[in-house]
């Protein structure tokens, strides 16, 4: 008896302890929970695993474009469509690694083995030490977005170099409810914010076959390459970097239209990418802007343009057509373009000083 | 734009429009254009209006710009003659109208293809080293130094901009971004498959073969 109350009594004292202790444990669970990277994970988790099937808004330049998106994993094979359905009616329809562009206004149906395993709507990388020390990371206070609570975070770059990203996430599901694209200063760029997303157990195969009726189109597969990387292109390199970026793939391709493989340097900053196509000068033996390989019937390009959210910058480096591509600022193309050079050395790494 | 579809509009934009009325509002925006457009100049009007802690607060680019937002007038002193009393737009202070009316009139400016007069020949950007966080002052078009010497905008978004017609056109420029998107990482994939997905005007048969890929090596 005399046990059993001290027992008790030790009982009594220790709830008390234990609920402190919970709670002097769960404050760092707690804050851990709002931790945006593990919102980040989480949401990259439900856009790779999780059958979906939305319609959203996309919003950019002024124009808006109404979409649908349709996600389907099964068995370990992901399937995605994203169809315009105001627009060009174009659709992409994804089978595991392989894309299928439906372009009905162009007539044509391009087939390409895609590596990239990433959804459609696009998931962020894990945030390590790297890309924190150009990005931070931040909480906003929560939201409501399609009548549901959302979670919002900032992926705030920290120069002018890189763009940023809002995303609201749905807090029963993850899932980016909208996400915007802003620049260093927080201006919007680009939005998408969902109408209708539904998340069912099964998806038909009838939700992810085109609507575009093929009969009578062009069809270009792109099968296996066997192709030499591009000769003489090799020593091209970009000789100085904004902050952070950094060589993460080189090869060739044949840019479509071009007769001759073009050297493709990619450079990222671990969220940012920008893409350097360099291209051969005109054969010397031939005369006039047709013999261009890189694009038979243009001059050579230079200047600055718009594409989509992104940016793209020509000029013309000892005689090579150098354009730089990617969803970053004017001024990281503009940047990485001009300090392109050519070079004997085609081992030499771009500089990284730190 | 009816009184009615605004109010939709800018519930659906606060997140509180009951998802049947949604649906109805999705109809409409997928058949008409007009609403879309205006849907899009609302969306970045709401956004600003919303508390975003960057906008620009240029009194005189606003004026310059006023027109822009669905011929609401604004007033010398940037405040709005709200003809409709949409759901954002009632709380309002004047600035924060003249920061809805720059947003707005900066996503104007934004699809044109740009020269940039001045802009360094290879080699004499003097960019910056890797470790240095400034802009490279070559780098940087003397458009956008011009602009910036009177009105705070981005340079992202160079107000001024000449076309060229020896500027990258569009058929290329599409050909350039398909072959970038397989490289591009998350989100700005998604952006670069959505602007590809978008009926970019060109005459039909100017997207050409899908860029030939080789294998590629991964840089140590």
């Amino acid at each position: 008896m005399i046990r059993s109350l001290r027992h008790r009594a030790r009982a009594g004292w220790l709830v008390p302890c234990a609920m402190v202790g919970a709670i002097l444990t769960g404050a760092p669970a707690l804050a851990a929970a709002d931790d945006p990277r593990i919102w980040l994970e989480k949401m990259n988790q439900a856009l790779a695993t999780r059958n979906y099937d939305g319609t959203f808004f996309h919003v950019s330049g002024g124009r808006v474009e109404t979409m649908r998106i349709v996600h389907r994993v099964r068995a370990g094979r992901v399937m995605e469509r994203l169809q315009s359905l105001d627009g060009s009616g174009r659709e992409f329809v994804r089978n595991n690694d392989e894309l299928t562009c439906y372009l009905p206004d162009q007539h044509t149906v391009l087939v390409e083995p895609r590596q990239d395993r990433g959804p459609f709507l696009g998931s962020l990388p894990q945030f390590g030490a790297d890309t924190n020390e150009y990005y931070r990371l931040e909480a906003l206070p929560d939201a409501r977005v399609l009548g549901r609570t959302a979670h919002v975070i900032a992926v705030n770059p920290k120069d002018q170099f890189r763009f940023g990203y809002r995303l609201w996430l749905d807090e029963k599901t993850a899932m980016p409810l909208k996400t915007q694209l802003c620049d260093s200063r927080g201006e919007i760029l680009e939005q998408i914010l969902f109408a209708r997303l539904d998340m069912p157990e099964n998806i038909a195969d009838s939700e992810l076959a085109p609507a575009v009726k093929t009969d009578g189109m062009r069809w270009v597969r792109q099968g296996p390459a066997h192709e030499e990387p591009a000769t003489g292109l090799s020593g091209f390199r970009a000789s100085e970097l904004p902050p952070g970026f950094k060589l993460t793939v080189e090869g060739a391709q044949t840019i479509g239209g071009a007769t001759a493989p073009a050297s493709h340097l990619v450079y990222s900053d671990g969220l940012a990418t920008v893409s350097v196509f360099v291209e051969a000068p005109p054969a010397p033996d031939a005369a006039g802007a047709d013999a261009h390989p890189a694009a038979p019937t243009e001059a050579p390009m230079q200047g600055l343009a718009r594409v989509g959210s992104g940016y793209a910058f020509s000029t013309v480096v000892q005689g090579h057509q150098v354009t730089a591509v990617g969803e970053v600022p004017a001024l990281t193309v503009e940047f990485i373009a001009h300090s392109v050079k050519g070079g004997a050395d085609p081992g030499r790494a771009d500089p990284a000083r730190h | 734009m009816s009184e009615q579809i605004r109010e939709q509009v800018s519930a659906f934009l606060d997140g509180e429009l009951p998802s049947s009325e949604t649906e109805l509002l999705l109809k409409r925006l997928t058949r008409d254009g007009e609403l879309r457009e205006s849907f899009g100049r609302f969306a970045l009007i709401g956004e600003a209006l919303r508390g975003s802690k960057h906008a620009l607060l240029t009194k005189g680019f606003a004026s310059r710009v006023n027109l822009a937002i669905d011929g609401e007038p604004v007033t010398a002193a940037g405040t709005l003659v709200a003809t409709h009393a949409a759901r954002w737009w009632r709380p309002l202070s004047g600035v924060a109208l003249v920061a809805g009316v720059a947003a707005v009139a900066i996503v104007a400016m934004q699809q044109r293809s740009m020269t940039v007069p001045g802009a360094p020949a290879p080699g004499a950007a003097g960019p910056a080293t890797v470790a240095s966080t400034t802009v490279p002052a070559g780098a940087v078009s003397a458009d956008a130094k011009l602009v910036s010497n009177h009105e705070a905008i981005s340079y992202t978004v160079p107000a001024t901009s000449i076309e060229t017609p020896a500027g990258p056109p569009t058929g290329r420029l599409t050909n350039y971004m398909f072959a970038h998107s397989k490289y591009s990482y998350g989100l700005g994939q998604r952006g670069v498959l959505a602007d590809l997905l978008i009926d970019d005007d060109e005459p039909a048969g100017a997207v050409r073969e899908p860029a030939k890929q080789v294998p590629v090596r991964v840089a140590p």
